[in-house]
Order: structure tokens, then C-alpha cells, then sequence
């Protein structure tokens, strides 16, 4: 049940059509309820791996389709589908399946729990209104909820289109029954009547994207439907002073640059600011010069998309400006010419500029003990804290940081992939999709066997 | 917020070359009723005279700006080696809201402008700092006169408050200044805080219909559509022949974009006024020199092509090499405007355009404002995080 994109062929469905897709999909629920969780993520693997597999036409299609649908290179393209798929494979499926609800599967039978026991619902019906940017956060969007047993709408994004529609196609073969619950449709952003007509029977309502198209989407959920926000979201780095060696410095610009170009830096993982502990052997401006070379030869290797016209006046504007304010305050610009990468070393505090391409802005910090408060007012935006070279201090740091706002500390190489069962802006991706039902024990004390509790005998006096 | 020490001895440098340049900007000034306008004196001037003054005001920039300076030497381009002002590096627009770029920093400025705000709440909105208000008055009122005014003096409606109301709209001041020198009398439409006076407007068309006096209208495109909008479903006014109307800026910020088409038939609905009668400006708070439509010479033909001071260059440019298109491609625009002698000559703006034999054809602001994914740039994140912290919702 997929209605194409219009960039790919498709049409944008009417309201009705749409209100009449979401009441097939929750017209599925019972059946879908029925099938044990290991099935689904037997087929909802199978699919995915469909995606990994050379001989497979399905991913001849990603690799030929995806740079012309998602803007990134050919190359960047490649890398972020293996990453991205090897998530929706069986076996990792199923660990999250594990990880997050347990073993037996709760959404399968009745688990014990503080002595009564729990079982664990699906969605009637979970509506997934998508992003643009990271192709591939579509996918592991549906299958979270379909591994839930929750029928499934995704509204892909604006350059996510691609790949939704690919797999619901794969999954249809996979597992035709399957994919009876799932339905990728596209409308405009702007249609508060096709979102009205998606909206009215959800039990469920995840929505990723700006603040503005969150709160949009959040406004018009009904207020019987949980509502799981992925608004927008920043992360940065933290360079200990231990890593700051003359050996070292090489491997961990090159790790860094790969963490801010994975994919040219449109995720929400991916860092913005690197900010680098003083008093190490090397400089934390060394490193800004180290991390230019890196950023070069990543864009050597994985170069950025062709950016658009208004992306590259606004790098035009933030470069010169930075260039500016670097021979004005201190400082230094790294760039690559026409290729879009520029490494913006301010020892001094800096108002942010706009910025296009892959724009990383290097900042010193006296101590990592220091950085949660610099980071303040991010706080509710928080997400990645990319590090190296905290050795003792990690867990101290990472709890300050954590408290800050920040909900994912991760070695630089690790910051672009998360592994599926990551707490997904500080919550459980499929805990928030499910609803408990608690059965307590047949047989309660009878009424005139309870005592009050004492401080209810002194209150009635 | 800063602390300007008065008293200081000015640039003897800039001094000179502002004379010169306003010596020679007053040339191209067709002075008292001349109907038929001397077309030579607003004629581009030639490649010397230009290069000379433009290389001569970059070395005062250069000299007088660490901050430029700086960027132009770590760029390889500075006075012993630039020859062309083509190669003088440009500033861009952005930076403007971020630096103080002038060549008197000790002085006092003669006026700060500022740019308007933006749809991001906290984005800083952009300042100029005005070190020599003569050199602007006396860059605007010769093209103001030429493609506006055409020679001849009339009332003035103006939909633009007073400069008296808005000292930090460099558009207030550029409208005060022409009215004082081409208006017979004005009439100021819109206050200080951009409220428009509609019974005022209603009644001076009206009495400009009756009295058969050709005035002007001016106002920015959004106080136009507001006006047309006032004047629509009343009796349609008749302006006498020879009114005209300037309207200058996009639309930005409104809820609903009209096209420029639609507003001039509004207009002319509303007027009478046929659209060889409305001339557009474009201007920027950056730039102390104007561009205009010459349709008052050329008629509806030259409707969407600009036509800039003879002291200002503009180039379309390659979004990513800046490098320059070829004619007629489209580009992002920069701008060396001499008129900016006492803060930086070379503007590269966001504006998209094509450049044909020195003229301008606007196509807009370059597009691309929202991020891609669920990224956010940190300068939003700012903006976000203030608008949660206060409880508004961000916009």
C-alpha cells in the first residue's frame, strides 16, 4: 500500500484517500496482534537484508536511485545504506526486540512483573510523520512500530522518500500479509487536511523534524494518541586532553571528520562544534589543522552532495563571515575551496552564523568538567556528545553531560550509527510505542482482612 | 552597548577621496526642472575612473579595517597586488550583522542602520555604520532624481516613515532626503511604527485626483499591497497623469506571497496609474547606492531590469566558486558601491540575479532557508532554545 512519491512517479493522494488508507491499516491491527513477534522480525529482516544484498535488484535500485533522492554522493549514499540496513537485519531486530522489552516478548504473552504479571499492546494504528535528511531514518522509523505489532502510516521526508517506498515493496514480497499493515504515503508538508485525515485514528503519533513541524503535527494529534516528538537536535564533540599527542592527533581528526561528514552533516549525531580541553601536549588549534587535512580527505573520498543553490550562498556568507570575525577576534578558517568543507577554529566565544556544507567550528574549553555549563541553554535541543581522550574522567563527564541535556556519549568513530536499540533522544525507541496492560492476582484479600494503613487510622480520627 | 569617542581626528584619507567622490557623484546631478533628462550624466562611468576610485577606496578599507584587512591578506589579495576591483575581496552581507565595519572607528558614526529583522528571532539584525552621511545623500539624489522624479517636482505620499520617526532605516533616510529636495510637500502615510494612516491615504488620493497635481506614491512592496488593499473596494481612484509610483523591497515576511505582476494590477485598479508608471528600486541597507527599473525613460519593456548608480558595479557569481557566469546566467549578486567608501565597497549579498550589459534582473533571495534533516544549525539552536526558554513558541 504505497502511494509513490511525486518525485518518483506518484501522485499526492486526496484527504479521503488518505483517511481511507489509515482506516485499512487500522483495520489490520487484530490480525497483526496475532502473529508472534519473532515472525515479524523474521520478515521485517528478511526485507531489510534485502537491502544488503549485491545480488539483490532492491538494492541495485537503492544504490542507482539514492544520491538523486537524498542529495548525498554516490559514495556517501553507499555508506550510510550498508550502515543504515545492517540495523534491519533478523538478528539485530530481534536483539532489540530483547533489549528493550524482554525475554519472552511481553507483546507475545503475559510477563511477570513485581509479582503480577504485564503484557504489552502495539499501536491500533502509528502514524510516523518523517524528515528529510538521513536516508534510511524512514525504514528503521516503520519497523519499529511494525515490530510492535502496530499497523504503520509513514509520511516519508523530503529527501527520505526513496527508501520507504523500496522496502514496503520488498516487505510485500517478503511477506505479503505483513505488508498489509503498512502503508508509505506522501503528502504536502503544508495539508493540515491530509495530516487531519492520518491523524484521526492513530494511537500512536511519532514525528521527526523541526521545532516548528513537530509542534505543527503535535498540535493537530488527537489528545487520545500518545505523542513521541524527535524535534530537532544538536550534537557536538569533546576532546579530552589525553588525546592530544602528536601521534594521536591524526587518527582523531580523521575520526571527528568522518563523525561531522557521515552524512554532510544533515543527522541529528552528527557534531557541529568540537570543543577541545586546553593544557594537552598538542593545542586544540593543532587539532583545528589536523581536522582540516581530515575533512579533506574525507571529502576526497565520501564528498558531499551537490549543494543547492541557497546552500551554497549561505556557506559563501558564513565562511567570509567567519574569515572576518577570525582576523578580527582571533582565529582561524579552513576551507576547501569549492568543495564544502570548512573548519572554523575560535579560540574566542563566537555568535553562530548560518552555515551549509560540512561546517564544523573547533572551540577550546578549559576543562571537559566545564563544558556541560557552556553548553547551557542547548540543553532541550542536546543530543550527541562525541568524545576521546576522557580515559578516567568518562563517566563523571558523560553524567554532567547527561544532565546537561545530552542523551548519547559516544566515541567519534561510533557518533554517526547508533545501534538500534539506542535510547532515541533519551527514551526507549519501542517502549514508547507499546501500552501496558497489568493483570494482578485472582485473588486479592478480601475486604475485611485489610487493615488501614496507619497514617490513613490517624487521619480518620 | 559601545562607547564612541568623539573629538577624534577623521581619516584625512577618507576625507579626500568622500570629496572627490561626492564632487563627483553631484556631476551626474541634473539640477531644477530639466524634463528632458541628460542621459550622458548618468552614464556609467568608464572603466578608469571607476577602477581608480574603487582601488583607491580599498586601500583605505584595507588600511583603516583590521578585520577585513585580515581577510583579505589571508585570501592573497591586498593593494600592492590587486589591480582590478574586480579582485577586491568581498564582504559578505552576513558580516554585517556580526562586525562593525568602518573606516572611523574612533568616531562617532553620523547615523547607524540597521537591517530588519529576520524570521529567526535572535539572528542580530545587521548594522552600518554610516561615517559620512553627505556621501549618501549625495549618491541617492541623482538616480532618485533621473528615475523617479525625471526632473520635475511634486507632492510626495510616502508609505515610508520619517527619518525623524526611524533614524535606523537607511529607506526613511533616502526617502527624507529626496523629498526635501523634489517634494513640493509630503505627506507621511506611515508612522514610526509602521502603522498606516487610511483615511489619510483614502483622502489624499482623492484630493491629488481633484487638485490634477501628477504626485508620487513610494512605499516598500508590503505597505503597497496594505494600501491596495485599503483602496480596493471603494470607488477607484484616478491619480492625475505624470503620478507615478516607487516601490522598493519583496515580500518577505508576509503570509501570503503576491506576485509584483499582481500588486501593479492592483495598483492600477486601484490608481489608475498604468505600470510604466511604477518604478522599482531595489537597495539595501549594505549598499549606500540604489538600483532602478528606467521604465519613466524606457517604458514597460524595462519592467524587472535594473539599472544601477553610475558608481555602482554589480556581477553575478557562481554560488560555490565565485566566480564570475557568463552574462545573462544566473548568479549570486555582489555589488561594489562607492558610495561605500567609509565602510566596505565590496558586498556579496544572497540576492539572485542575472547581469546583462551592467543591468540586473532580480530573481530573489537564494533559497534554502530550512535545514535538512533533523539537524539544526547552531545559530537556530540558539534562537530555539531562547524561544523555548521563554516560552514562546519558535516560529
Amino acid at each position: 500500500m504505497t502511494i509513490d512519491h511525486p518525485a518518483h512517479g506518484g501522485r499526492v493522494p486526496t484527504p479521503d484517500e488518505v483517511a481511507a488508507v489509515a482506516e485499512k491499516l487500522h483495520g489490520t491491527r487484530e490480525h497483526l496482534r496475532s502473529r508472534p513477534a519473532a515472525s515479524l522480525a523474521a520478515s521485517l529482516g528478511a526485507a531489510g537484508r534485502r537491502f544488503l544484498d549485491p545480488q539483490d535488484p532492491v538494492r541495485a535500485e537503492a544504490l542507482e536511485r539514492l544520491p538523486e533522492s537524498s542529495g548525498l554522493s554516490s559514495a556517501v549514499s553507499r555508506v550510510v545504506l550498508d550502515q543504515m540496513a545492517a540495523d534491519w537485519t533478523e538478528e539485530r531486530l530481534r536483539r532489540l526486540l530483547a533489549t528493550e522489552l524482554g525475554d519472552p516478548c511481553p507483546l507475545d504473552t503475559l510477563v511477570e512483573r513485581g509479582g503480577d504479571r504485564s503484557l504489552a499492546i502495539g499501536p491500533a494504528l502509528c502514524v510516523q510523520i518523517a524528515a528529510g535528511g538521513v536516508p534510511g531514518v524512514g525504514v528503521t522509523a516503520l519497523v519499529r512500530s511494525l515490530l510492535v505489532k502496530g499497523p504503520t502510516l509513514l509520511k516519508p521526508g523530503r529527501d527520505d522518500a526513496l527508501l520507504p517506498a523500496l522496502y514496503a515493496r520488498a516487505l510485500s514480497e517478503v511477506d505479503p500479509d505483513l505488508a498489509e499493515s503498512l502503508a508509505v504515503v506522501y503528502w504536502p508538508g503544508e495539508s493540515t487536511g491530509h495530516l487531519d485525515a492520518a491523524l484521526a485514528r492513530a494511537e500512536v503519533v511519532v514525528a521527526y523534524g523541526s521545532n516548528a513541524t513537530v509542534a505543527a503535527v503535535r498540535a493537530r494529534a488527537p489528545v487520545t494518541a500518545r505523542f513521541v516528538a524527535y524535534h530537532h537536535r544538536v550534537s557536538v564533540g569533546l576532546v579530552g586532553r589525553d588525546a592530544l599527542t602528536d601521534a594521536n592527533l591524526a587518527p582523531l581528526a580523521r575520526d571527528i571528520a568522518w563523525a561531522a561528514s557521515a552524512y554532510d552533516q544533515r543527522g541529528c549525531v552528527s557534531p557541529r562544534v568540537v570543543y577541545v580541553e586546553e593544557g594537552g601536549a598538542c593545542s586544540p588549534a593543532e587539532l583545528a589543522d589536523h581536522l582540516a587535512r581530515a575533512m579533506e580527505d574525507v571529502e576526497a573520498r565520501w564528498p558531499t552532495g551537490a549543494l543547492d543553490t541557497g546552500d551554497a550562498s549561505k556557506l559563501q556568507q558564513a565562511r567570509g563571515t567567519a574569515e572576518l570575525m577570525a582576523a578580527s577576534a582571533g582565529g582561524r578558517v579552513h576551507h576547501g575551496g569549492s568543495s564544502p568543507w570548512t573548519v572554523w577554529w575560535a579560540p574566542d566565544d563566537v555568535t553562530p552564523i548560518p552555515t551549509a556544507g560540512r561546517f564544523v567550528v573547533v572551540r577550546p574549553v578549559a576543562d571537559a568538567s566545564a563544558l556541560a555549563a557552556e553548553l547551557g541553554a542547548l540543553g532541550p535541543h542536546l543530543q550527541t556528545v562525541g568524545f576521546a581522550g576522557l580515559a578516567g574522567r568518562l563517566d563523571a563527564v558523560a553524567k554532567t553531560l547527561g544532565e546537561a541535556g545530552a542523551s548519547r556519549i559516544a566515541p567519534f568513530r561510533a557518533v554517526p550509527f547508533p545501534p538500534p536499540w539506542w535510547h532515541h533522544d533519551g527514551r526507549g525507541p519501542l517502549i514508547d510505542l507499546v501500552r501496558w496492560v497489568d493483570l494482578e492476582r485472582p485473588e486479592p484479600a478480601r475486604a475485611e482482612e485489610l487493615t488501614p494503613p496507619a497514617s490513613a487510622a490517624r487521619l480518620s480520627r | 552597548m559601545r562607547a564612541y569617542i568623539s573629538l577624534v581626528e577623521p581619516d584625512v584619507r577618507f576625507e579626500a577621496l568622500a570629496a572627490d567622490l561626492e564632487q563627483a557623484f553631484d556631476g551626474s546631478f541634473a539640477r531644477g526642472p530639466a524634463r528632458n533628462l541628460d542621459d550622458r550624466r548618468l552614464a556609467r562611468w568608464s572603466e578608469p575612473e571607476f577602477t581608480r576610485r574603487a582601488l583607491a577606496a580599498f586601500t583605505l578599507q584595507f588600511d583603516r579595517i583590521p578585520a577585513y584587512r585580515g581577510l583579505c591578506e589571508r585570501r592573497g589579495f591586498t593593494p600592492e597586488t590587486v589591480t582590478r576591483w574586480e579582485d577586491v575581496p568581498a564582504v559578505p552581507a552576513t558580516a554585517f550583522k556580526h562586525l562593525d565595519l568602518t573606516v572611523e572607528p574612533a568616531k562617532r558614526p553620523e547615523a547607524v542602520f540597521r537591517t530588519s529583522g529576520t524570521t529567526h528571532g535572535r539572528r542580530t539584525r545587521g548594522r552600518h555604520l554610516i561615517a559620512r552621511l553627505s556621501l549618501y545623500r549625495r549618491s541617492l539624489l541623482p538616480t532618485f532624481g533621473a528615475r523617479v522624479i525625471h526632473g520635475e517636482r511634486m507632492p510626495f505620499i510616502s508609505l515610508v516613515p520619517p527619518w525623524r520617526e526611524r533614524i535606523d532605516s537607511s529607506l526613511s533616510f533616502m526617502v527624507s532626503a529626496a523629498a526635501s529636495t523634489f517634494a513640493t510637500e509630503t505627506l507621511w502615510l506611515v508612522d514610526g511604527r509602521g502603522r498606516l494612516d487610511a483615511d489619510a491615504l483614502r483622502s489624499s488620493l482623492r484630493a491629488a485626483e481633484k487638485a490634477a497635481v501628477p504626485v508620487l506614491v513610494l512605499g516598500t512592496s508590503l505597505a503597497l499591497v496594505r494600501a491596495v488593499e485599503i483602496l480596493e473596494g471603494r470607488r477607484s481612484v484616478r491619480l492625475p497623469v505624470g503620478s507615478r509610483i516607487m516601490d522598493t523591497g519583496g515580500f518577505k515576511g508576509m503570509e501570503r506571497e503576491i506576485t509584483r505582476d499582481e500588486l501593479h494590477a492592483r495598483l492600477e485598479a486601484a490608481t489608475g496609474l498604468i505600470p510604466s508608471m511604477m518604478v522599482g528600486e531595489y537597495g539595501m541597507t549594505e549598499l549606500l547606492s540604489q538600483l532602478y527599473e528606467p521604465v519613466l525613460e524606457e517604458g514597460l519593456a524595462a519592467s524587472g531590469t535594473y539599472v544601477p548608480a553610475p558608481w555602482l558595479r554589480v556581477r553575478a557569481l557562481d554560488p560555490l566558486t565565485l566566480a564570475d557566469v557568463p552574462e545573462g546566467t544566473t548568479g549570486l549578486l555582489a555589488f561594489f558601491d562607492l558610495a561605500n567608501a567609509g565602510s566596505i565597497c565590496h558586498v556579496l549579498t544572497e540576492d539572485l540575479g542575472t547581469v546583462s550589459d551592467g543591468r540586473v534582473k532580480l530573481q530573489g533571495r537564494a533559497p534554502g532557508a530550512e535545514p535538512r534533516g533533523c539537524s539544526i544549525a547552531m545559530d537556530e539552536l540558539m534562537a530555539a532554545a531562547e524561544e523555548a526558554a521563554s516560552g514562546r513558541t519558535p516560529q
